[in-house]
């Protein structure tokens, strides 16, 4: 009974789909049932295969129409559900469910909304289908579906501006990627005949030709397009920034973690590429400037929802240089970096979709001082932006400290000095990260509450639950990590190292052993990790510390130490030249120090996110020729 | 002779690939998706193809008495570029009908007006 769970899960968000669209365009609350319902079953479904595949070790193969391999050639079409499968598949049906809560509410003001839950659950099954299958032309198919309910969805609010650009450009830049995973798929047919992934691996367990090579160029640079990594990523800062913000939230969560799987069963499964030093280090350069090129254009933005675009683009960034290690830490460090960034920058997406909904905007310029009107939404965004910023004990803390202790146990293994740089790079991101969102917090929640803004009020209760799961989940990720590490990182990443078991249970057993597949060692996870209750023990202190300053310190806190009576104007607030009405930091100055010292830095990455999407392409294609030069050249 | 299939189908690509990395006209840009596109379905199509061998239509019978010729096209290619071509044409479509909103919306159809999302 269970092989049938993810297919049903899969296929009955595909039938919703089509339910929404015939019964639901007219009454809200048919449409509203119609989602819910088809998303909860399939968060349950896939729930209940935790037990067998996380804890019993599990695989769940399923053949379409049983159509089962003969004389050892795969004919149909399979599905394959193994703990990396089912660890992405965890964090799929956990967003889009709390995404489309958050949609009944934040949705409500807007038209056609037929059509926007249809999308909604096409991109649902789509990212789901993708992560369970194991047919390789299967995953292409489900990458084209994901690609364009993610276009409709970004160009939803079509009369706002930039959403039909944003759409476009997203279009473009993604169906060049696609273009370029269906030539690799095809390079890859013509060689192996087969497009199972668990015996693709096993054809080419013998070494890979250069015909191969040529497809594992290509299809990285497909799945590093989905995944947003830099140079790829142009379109995805402009498409989360228009989006609804329910469907950024989905993309951060979900569209771009279905890449980093795809890439991940490409260069660990199928062409299980990460032993060779080369393919380690295209990835650890490519993370490692995602990561630095990210957060750089994050701290110039000022607009809310553009400026965790990038953040999300630079916390990918970790996860690909933390995968590209090619250990079992750094592979846990990837998953767990994932899996927290797909909690936390959902909540900050809900958090900045929230301020939207109260006031109209998220331009950093034009708000400040919402904590007062919005108490709920600012715990939430203080949550999520401590747990980016990886401050303990939140759990971006956790999988930030794992990702640098992989990447520092690589640094001193290898030698290399290339990996002490990422570990020095991947600090100071962090730092700029915090810095960012310094800078957010004060501008959007503290200083002084605008004029036009006094009448706000805190979102409805529909929106704010999925907010306070999320916290909560953050939260307890970084709390109980160990908890995480049992049941969902080990797993996972031992099942991305076991590729004999993958083959086995797919072809049957001694398949791999008769092709000669050998497992990639890998030494076992060595956590020499941190203690949270300390933190939160030195955390009380330092609060106890705080109120007893407060409490018992001199009654002069918050005036002003210059002397009043002979009032001298070089003590006043300025700026720009013109004294301060009121004492508030817009989002674009904390940081004017900074962004002119790096003014030549800013200027060429300014230019090259020029917006036009022919800059874009090129991009693109320079990238491509890069990786896949990368891959013929250095590849043993 | 299947090399020629192989050096045309690169040649498509390449060219659309020039086309969406050098044409500012959005519609040249949709038309220059379409012809990878196609570059990339004649590589699928050509990696299944044997020249003089027939359609794969057999009984089982056929097949174990040696009847039917040993030497037949690949089925499954065609199967996959039909796949990819109906994705193409959804592509095409969808594109284009962004490209008439955004003509609406900003009076051009020039990559270099449409620029307002940068930085």
């Amino acid at each position: 009974m269970m092989q049938h769970y993810p297919v049903l899960a899969v296929m009955l968000l595909f039938l919703a789909a089509f339910l929404v669209e015939i019964f639901g365009s007219k009454i809200a609350a048919i449409r509203n049932l119609i989602t819910f319902a088809a998303s909860t079953t399939a968060l349950v479904l896939i729930y209940a295969l935790i037990p067998a595949v996380m804890l019993r070790g599990e695989i769940i193969s399923y053949w379409m129409g049983n159509w089962a391999p003969v004389s050892g050639y795969a004919i149909g079409i399979g599905y394959e559900i193994d703990a990396l499968s089912l660890f992405f598949a965890l964090l799929v049906v956990t967003t889009f469910w709390l995404s489309g809560i958050y949609s009944f509410g934040y949705m409500k003001k807007d038209h056609h909304l037929g059509h926007y839950y249809t999308l909604y659950l096409m991109l649902s099954g789509s990212v789901l289908g993708l992560v369970m299958t194991g047919d390789i032309f299967n995953m292409f198919v489900m990458v084209e579906i994901m690609t364009f309910a993610s276009v409709a969805l970004t160009a939803f609010r079509n009369e706002s501006e930039g959403a039909l650009e944003a759409g476009f450009k997203y279009l473009v830049i993604g169906s060049v990627g696609s273009s370029f995973t269906l030539a690799g798929i095809a390079l890859l047919y013509g060689e192996c005949h087969t497009l199972n992934m668990a015996q693709l691996s096993a054809i080419l367990s013998g070494g890979l030709t250069k015909n191969s090579m040529m497809a594992m160029g290509l299809i990285i640079a497909g799945f590093g397009v989905k995944s947003y990594i830099v140079p790829f990523h142009t379109p995805a800062a402009d498409a989360y920034a228009v989006a609804p913000t329910s469907v950024s939230m989905i993309f951060s969560g979900m569209v771009n973690k279905a890449g980093v799987y795809g890439m991940i069963r490409m260069v660990y499964i199928v062409f299980r590429a990460m032993d060779q030093s080369s393919v380690q280090m295209l990835l650890a350069v490519f993370g490692a400037v995602t990561m630095f090129v990210g957060v750089t254009m994050a701290l110039t933005q000022h607009e809310f929802k553009r400026l965790l675009a990038f953040h999300s683009i630079s916390q990918i960034g970790y996860v690909i240089t933390a995968i590209s290690l090619g250990s079992a830490l750094g592979l846990t460090g990837g998953l767990f970096h994932a899996l927290n960034h797909t909690l936390f920058k959902g909540l900050l997406f809900l958090a900045a979709g929230a301020v939207l909904y109260a006031t109209g905007t998220t331009n950093l310029d034009k708000l400040g001082g919402l904590s007062k009107r919005m108490p709920h939404t600012t715990i939430c965004f203080l949550v999520g932006a401590a747990a980016i910023s990886g401050l303990p004990p939140f759990n971006g803390f956790a999988s930030k400290w794992i990702v640098y202790q992989a990447v520092y146990t690589n640094a001193v293994e290898s030698g290399n000095f290339l990996y002490v740089i990422i570990t020095v790079t991947a600090l100071i991101v962090s730092v700029m990260t915090l810095a960012s969102f310094v800078k957010v917090t004060q501008a959007v929640f503290f200083g002084q509450l605008r004029e036009e803004h006094k009448e706000v009020k805190e979102v409805p209760a529909i929106m704010l639950v999925p907010m306070y799961i999320m916290a909560a989940l953050c939260i307890c990720g970084g709390v109980f990590y160990n908890v995480v590490n049992t049941y969902l990182l080990a797993p996972a990443s031992a099942a991305a190292l076991n590729v004999t078991n993958y083959i086995d249970k797919m072809m049957g057993e001694g398949y791999a052993d008769a092709a000669g597949v050998v497992n990639i060692l890998a030494k076992p996870v060595e956590f020499s990790f941190w203690n949270p209750i300390m933190w939160l023990v030195l955390f009380g202190v330092v609060m106890a510390a705080a109120v007893l300053v407060i409490v018992f310190g001199e009654n002069s806190r918050g005036k002003v130490l210059v002397p009043t009576e002979n009032a001298d104007p070089k003590y006043a607030t300025f700026f720009s030249g013109e004294e301060e009405m009121f004492s508030q930091v817009g989002g674009s100055d904390l940081f004017w120090g900074f962004k002119k010292n790096w003014q030549g830095y800013y200027k060429v990455m300014q230019g090259l996110h020029s917006g036009i999407v022919t800059d874009y392409t090129t991009m693109t294609v320079v990238a491509t020729a890069i990786i896949v030069l990368c891959c013929f050249v250095f590849m043993r | 002779m299947i090399l020629v299939n192989y050096v045309a189908s690169i040649i498509l690509i390449v060219l659309g690939l020039y086309t969406v990395c050098t044409k500012k006209n959005l519609i040249k840009i949709v038309l220059g998706l379409g012809i990878i596109d196609y570059g990339v379905n004649m590589l699928i199509v050509s990696f299944g193809f044997n020249e003089g061998g027939t359609a794969p239509i057999y009984q089982m019978s056929d097949l174990l008495n040696g009847v039917a010729p040993h030497f037949f096209v690949d089925p499954v290619p065609q199967a996959l570029t039909l796949t990819s071509i109906v994705i193409g044409a959804c592509v095409d479509a969808m594109a284009l009908s962004l490209v008439i909103m955004i003509h609406r919306k900003y009076k051009s159809v020039n990559a270099d007006d449409v620029r307002r999302l940068r930085g």
